[in-house]
């Protein structure tokens, strides 16, 4: 591919990113009207959400599923691996951006340290050496470092094509983006990119047909938990908050529990 | 990245819920960390024969391993949150009966083999509420392991699970939304079918 058409391919895929959020939000103030649901104020536009969900869902039926069972199955597992490790290791970046606008120094050194090993030794991150000596890989994003620096969650929003995120979530992504080096490389690894993260997916994918009742609450509901629960590192704990207000929701009367 | 997490999350708490407390005496002396290290433990060593066993041999061993760590009464209650007092009793029995079936249904069907897998007991601490939070992880070979925290409150003479948070994801929070979402928008009847469906699906998968 020459530079030319990487430039291309770069600026489609901005330009389609940058519209379908546009048009989301345009939507959404279209929507305003929609009734809030009384019961869940953390999904004010749980209509427009639930038809975008199916959109998703089609989407994902009909195109995105059948490439990734086809990448799977004429791919060996241990490529596989390779390319997931290989996108991954470029996640690192953000990673370490992040430690660094979160003031995590010390998480942030092992980070840097895990990226210049995997980097190197592991072969342009295609091995994995960091996990082999300990250094498992840090979730950070700049979705997080939004909430580390006091900025809201806002409502829950489902996107076109990119699924659920949050308003502060959208900025996230467009930062992590644009740091993250694969952006950069060109259209067709981006491609990649996508399917290996479809691929991956597909065994959470198969939990949620399996196990949800209702599949759109269900993605919801762990979606906002281990969001919030990264947002926190894990201070977060939401059983254990007011909203599941144990002792209020029987009629059993309390006991003397000191033991 | 959400997907690919959400994996080793969901796949384990969604499954371990409930039971009833006809069991309450086998456990009557026991800690808390006691009951949730005796589950764990029950939990791998059924994954261990999982073949053999089949899906109704790990839905019968499991079926004691459940009943005897979790308080289902409890659990039901809050998982409808404030609709369980419009339920009849009739239908409060009904849905005990098909949380415990779902439960240890999604058990058998997921936990039915071995790879290396372990828990390894973290900690614990009092809740304000005079309950005991012990805090475990799951170790799965070749992969970042996930935290599991047991939320448990004294039942009788016991101590019961009434919750687990695996990697921040709460089961009961989870559940609570979509149960109460399905009895307002649709209706006892259609959470029981949709519930009977998840049992019947496990049993052929």
């Amino acid at each position: 591919m020459s530079n030319n058409q990487q430039n291309f391919a770069i600026n489609m895929s901005a330009k389609l990113i940058a519209s379908l959020i546009v048009s989301t939000i345009l939507c959404l103030n279209g929507c305003a009207t929609t009734p809030k649901t009384a019961e869940n104020e953390k999904d004010p536009y749980e209509n427009f959400n639930r038809s975008v969900y199916k959109f998703n869902d089609k989407v994902d039926g009909y195109v995105a599923k059948p490439i990734s069972d086809g990448y799977r199955y004429i791919t060996p597992q241990f490529i596989q691996t390779g390319v997931y490790n290989f996108y991954n290791n470029l996640k690192n970046v953000n990673v370490v951006i992040n430690d660094a606008l979160q003031a995590k120094f010390s998480q942030g050194a092992q980070d840097t340290g895990r990226l210049a090993l995997n980097t190197t030794l592991g072969l342009a991150g295609i091995f994995d050496v960091a996990k082999n000596i300990g250094w498992e890989q840090n979730e950070e994003d700049f979705d997080q470092t939004l909430a580390t620096w006091g900025v809201p969650s806002g409502s829950y929003l489902v996107i076109p094509i990119f699924g659920p995120t949050t308003f502060r979530g959208v900025p996230g992504a467009a930062f992590d983006t644009a740091a993250n080096p694969a952006t950069y490389v060109g259209g067709a690894v981006n491609v990649v990119s996508l399917i290996n993260t479809r691929a991956n997916a597909d065994g959470a994918l198969k939990f949620i047909d399996e196990a949800a009742l209702d599949p759109y609450i269900f993605t919801r509901e762990s979606f906002l938990q281990w969001r919030n629960n990264l947002a926190t590192d894990g201070k977060y704990q939401a059983s254990y908050g007011p909203d599941l207000d144990i002792e209020t929701e029987d009629n059993t009367p309390k006991k003397d529990t000191n033991k | 990245m959400f997907l690919r997490y959400l994996k080793f999350t969901i796949v384990l708490i969604n499954l371990i819920i409930p039971t009833t407390a006809l069991f309450a005496q086998d456990n009557s002396a026991a800690t808390a960390k006691q009951v949730v290290e005796k589950f764990q433990a029950d939990l791998i060593s059924v994954m261990k024969n999982g073949k053999q066993l089949g899906y109704a041999g790990r839905y019968s061993s499991l079926e004691s391993a459940v009943t005897n760590s979790h308080d289902l009464p409890k659990i039901a209650r809050v998982i409808v949150g404030k609709e369980w007092e419009k339920l009849s009793e009739d239908q409060q029995k009904k849905l005990e009966d098909l949380i415990v079936r779902l439960s240890i249904a999604s058990y058998a069907h997921n936990f039915k083999d071995y790879a290396g897998e372990s828990f390894t007991y973290d900690s614990e601490e009092e809740t304000t509420r005079g309950g005991v939070l012990v805090h475990s992880h799951f170790n799965i070979p070749n992969d970042k392991p996930v935290k599991f925290d047991y939320m448990l409150k004294e039942t009788g003479p016991s101590w019961r699970i009434i919750n687990i948070v695996a990697n921040g994801v709460s089961d009961l929070a989870l559940k609570r939304s979509e149960y109460t979402s399905i009895l307002q928008k649709e209706g006892f009847d259609s959470l029981v079918s949709k519930i009977d469906g998840k049992i019947n699906d496990y049993s052929k998968l």
